[in-house]
């Protein structure tokens, strides 16, 4: 076995891994006897377990070159590589050592820092796969939210590269819902859905006139449990007589269309008063009912019916 | 681990005779045992096995499924015939339960023209209630059983009926008006035609009903022709005598003060000067003379009026007037189907709706469409939206689709006829009739502003029918 094509071989793999991470730096290459590497080899195969790849080609075949080699001796590149979790320590000592750096900068007060969300416990053990206990993880965590709150107009360069490999890959705070307003003719629109039927509704400030798909409440809903659903956002705000609906629902069925029109009136007042989404959502008006029917399974008559037992 | 007889050995209480739990289980037989217990189920005899219990699955051959029919068991004797139609048609008119309103003005020959009434509920005198339960003028899907007594609310429609009876008395030259009642399920048509019908009972002008033009129609009555008639009329004769009755419960008081003054060729011998109310009961007693004697009764009520025998104004009126604008039921003898048109009496109507036949004593012809189970009548359709854009004074009045085949009957019928449509109340009228229902104790919310939006809304917009069905039948 050749030892160069192994250990090229092992990199390889470390830096498929871990793409996102740039090599670490405290890491050095320190040229020592060659007796020990191959026994530690086989036990750990992620880019931690020792130290960088020898070049082999830079030695002349000299015999001098050759006595050199006979001396060589791997030791791990980082010093925390004996602590069994050395990506995390290295991790942990790096951000600490920002920290330290740049302690005496300007910070924003609490919880005015750019939101972030950090990688989850799993992800980041998935990142270094290193089994790293949840408290540990959050000791990064804690460096990473002071690190964050030095003032935006002052972070170094540094801080924000060192930041980005822990942030998610998507962040979800990036996503701001758009601010509906209420259009020149004094129309708010809504869209609500439930089951597999759409509602788009326009409010209007008029006496309580309700028409969906161009038909009268009473035409389109026979079912007065039906009709209570669709206005329910303005008669839990007792606001009935004070707007008009024009609505549009395709799709579903009658139930369906009805609870559809509640979440998109809902929506649609709350662009009118926002102030009324507490009330809005005491009254189950504000959260989508996620709920749809379940998939029939191969095997089964429905979603979970058995067909009926027959003897032999 | 202990034997279970022994366990089962071991006493609760103290047994009758005292015995060592170890030489129980020592001496005696485990079948003995049971004469141990308190209990009796051990002691009682063991089931006999039933061949077809569950021991195993049934064998080949065998059915398994064993289920039995459950036999309906008949009690009492079955329904008499008509029996369960009366109860369908049954017509109740008062609720004991319900609280009598204080303060409610009755309907009265005054008051039919004052707008003062409007949005409040007005009561239906009672010996109108009598001739109007004998023109069927009451539905049995009407909530007239809910309440104390009947009475309606005079809304704005009301009260241009109000103004139509009195544009007729003071006319010059006796003035007929005409209208079709239109307006979407739910919305009054047929209590408005009720309306109409109490202030002309209040008028003392005589009243003739059809109150369902669906029994014309759809085969359920007799029908023959009529000689000497081109193209050929159908006469429903047993109907004829069932409306002759009516006319005369219901305008007793009006027709047993007319006498006939004109020489009619009738099957039966008459008196010459018999009043109109035994003319119309001697027409209700024999089905086979009962049409030309409602054409007698009919020509001495349009009779000129002169001094000595002054003839009242008359409302006609017709409910579901869209099932005579089509072809009925009926079948001509070379099994041809009859146009409604062609049936005696359903022409009879439409002649006075269309203006064919005049009043000459002047009154109302009043027919309104029905929207519950209706048969498909696109001409209606088409004449009942010809007539609103010709009174609006649209510039292009809609014309019949030029692929699809028209009914020309339907629409000269209608030609110049106008139309009332009844649109939901407003929200005014809808809390004149909520506090009437509260007033009644049938409705057990204070009745606000908030409360008169929300069943305003409910009832898509102010819909009469629903509005009661939301306010007072849906209560929990």
């Amino acid at each position: 076995m050749k030892p160069s094509v192994l250990l090229r071989h092992v990199n390889g793999v470390s830096t498929a891994l871990k793409c996102t991470h740039p090599p670490c730096k405290g890491r050095l290459f320190r040229p020592v006897a060659s007796k020990l590497f191959s026994t530690t080899q086989h036990q750990r195969a992620t880019e931690s377990i020792a130290a960088s790849p020898i070049d082999f080609d830079s030695f002349q075949s000299t015999q001098l070159s050759r006595d050199i080699l006979r001396k060589v001796r791997v030791v791990p590149a980082s010093p925390s590589y004996f602590t069994g979790k050395p990506d995390f320590t290295d991790n942990l000592l790096s951000l600490q050592a920002l920290l330290r750096k740049y302690q005496t900068l300007p910070v924003v007060q609490p919880g005015h820092a750019p939101r972030i969300a950090w990688k989850t416990h799993a992800q980041y053990k998935v990142s270094v796969s290193e089994p790293v206990k949840a408290a540990k993880y959050g000791k990064i965590v804690q460096l990473l939210h002071r690190l964050n709150h030095i003032h935006p107009s002052l972070v170094p360069e540094e801080v924000l590269e060192a930041l980005q490999l822990y942030k998610r890959d998507v962040n979800p705070y990036d996503n701001v819902a758009v601010l509906q307003t209420v259009d020149p003719y004094g129309r708010a629109r809504g869209v609500g859905r439930r089951k597999t039927s759409t509602a788009t509704v326009w409010l209007v400030e008029g006496e309580g006139e309700v028409l969906i798909n161009g038909k009268s409440l009473s035409q389109a809903f026979g079912r007065i449990h039906d009709r209570e659903s669709a206005i329910w956002a303005l008669k839990a705000t007792k606001r009935i007589g004070r707007y008009n609906v024009w609505a549009l629902v395709r799709g579903g069925g009658i139930t369906g269309q009805a609870e559809a029109l509640t979440l998109a009136v809902a929506k649609a007042l709350m662009v009118h008063e926002p102030a009324l989404k507490p009330a809005l959502r005491r009254a189950g008006c504000v959260t989508r009912d996620p709920r749809i029917v379940e998939r029939k399974k191969p095997g089964k008559l429905k979603a979970r019916k058995m067909p009926a037992w027959v003897k032999r | 681990m202990p034997p279970s007889t022994c366990l089962r050995c071991l006493p609760i209480r103290p047994a009758p005779s005292p015995r060592p739990v170890l030489l129980c289980h020592i001496a005696l037989p485990p079948a003995q045992t049971a004469a141990f217990s308190t209990t009796t189920n051990l002691s009682a005899a063991v089931a006999k096995k039933r061949p077809n219990s569950h021991t195993g699955p049934p064998k080949r051959g065998v059915k398994a499924l064993n289920i039995k029919k459950t036999q309906r068991i008949k009690s009492g004797r079955p329904p008499a015939p008509g029996e369960r139609k009366a109860l369908r048609k049954r017509i109740v008119l008062s609720n004991t339960n319900a609280l009598e309103v204080q303060g409610m003005p009755d309907l009265s020959d005054k008051n039919i023209t004052d707008a003062s009434l409007v949005c409040r509920v007005v009561g239906i005198p009672g010996l109108v209630v009598d001739s109007l339960r004998a023109v069927e003028a009451f539905k049995p899907t009407q909530g007239w059983g809910l309440f104390r007594r009947p009475a309606a609310l005079v809304r704005k429609e009301t009260l241009q009926l109000g103004r139509y009876i009195q544009e007729v008395e003071t006319a010059e030259g006796k003035k007929t008006i005409r209208r079709v009642v239109v307006g979407e399920r739910g919305s009054g048509k047929s209590t408005l035609l009720l309306q109409a019908m109490t202030m002309a009972f209040v008028k003392g002008w005589v009243v003739v009903n059809i109150p369902d033009a669906k029994d014309l129609t759809i085969g359920h009555t007799e029908y023959g022709p009529l000689f000497n008639t081109n193209p050929t009329q159908y006469v429903q004769k047993t109907y004829t005598a069932n409306l002759l009755s009516q006319i005369s419960k219901a305008n007793k008081a009006v027709l047993s003060k007319l006498q006939l003054s004109q020489q009619h060729d009738l099957p039966i011998p008459i008196q010459s000067n018999i009043s109109l109310d035994r003319l119309a009961d001697l027409g209700a007693r024999d089905p086979d003379v009962a049409y030309p004697i409602f054409q007698a009764l009919w020509a001495e009520l349009t009779a000129p009026s002169t001094k000595g025998a002054v003839r009242p104004p008359i409302l006609f009126t017709l409910d579901g007037i869209n099932q005579i604008m089509r072809y009925s039921a009926y079948l001509s003898s070379d099994v041809k189907p009859i146009h409604a048109h062609d049936l005696a009496l359903v022409r009879h109507f439409i002649n006075a709706l269309s203006g064919a036949q005049a009043l000459p004593n002047g009154g109302i012809v009043l027919a309104a469409t029905c929207e519950s189970g209706k048969p498909p009548s696109p001409t209606l359709e088409l004449a009942v939206a010809q007539s609103e854009a010709r009174v609006a004074g649209a510039e292009e009045v809609p014309q019949p689709h030029p692929y699809k085949a028209m009914d020309q009957r339907v629409l000269d019928s209608m030609r110049d006829v106008e139309v009332l449509r009844l649109k939901g109340l407003d929200k005014d009228e809808a809390r004149g009739i909520m506090e009437y229902y509260a007033a009644s104790g049938m409705l057990r919310e204070r009745v606000d502003e908030g409360l008169v939006a929300e069943k305003w809304t409910l009832a898509g917009g102010g819909v009469v029918g629903e509005l009661e069905r939301e306010s007072v039948r849906m209560r929990i």
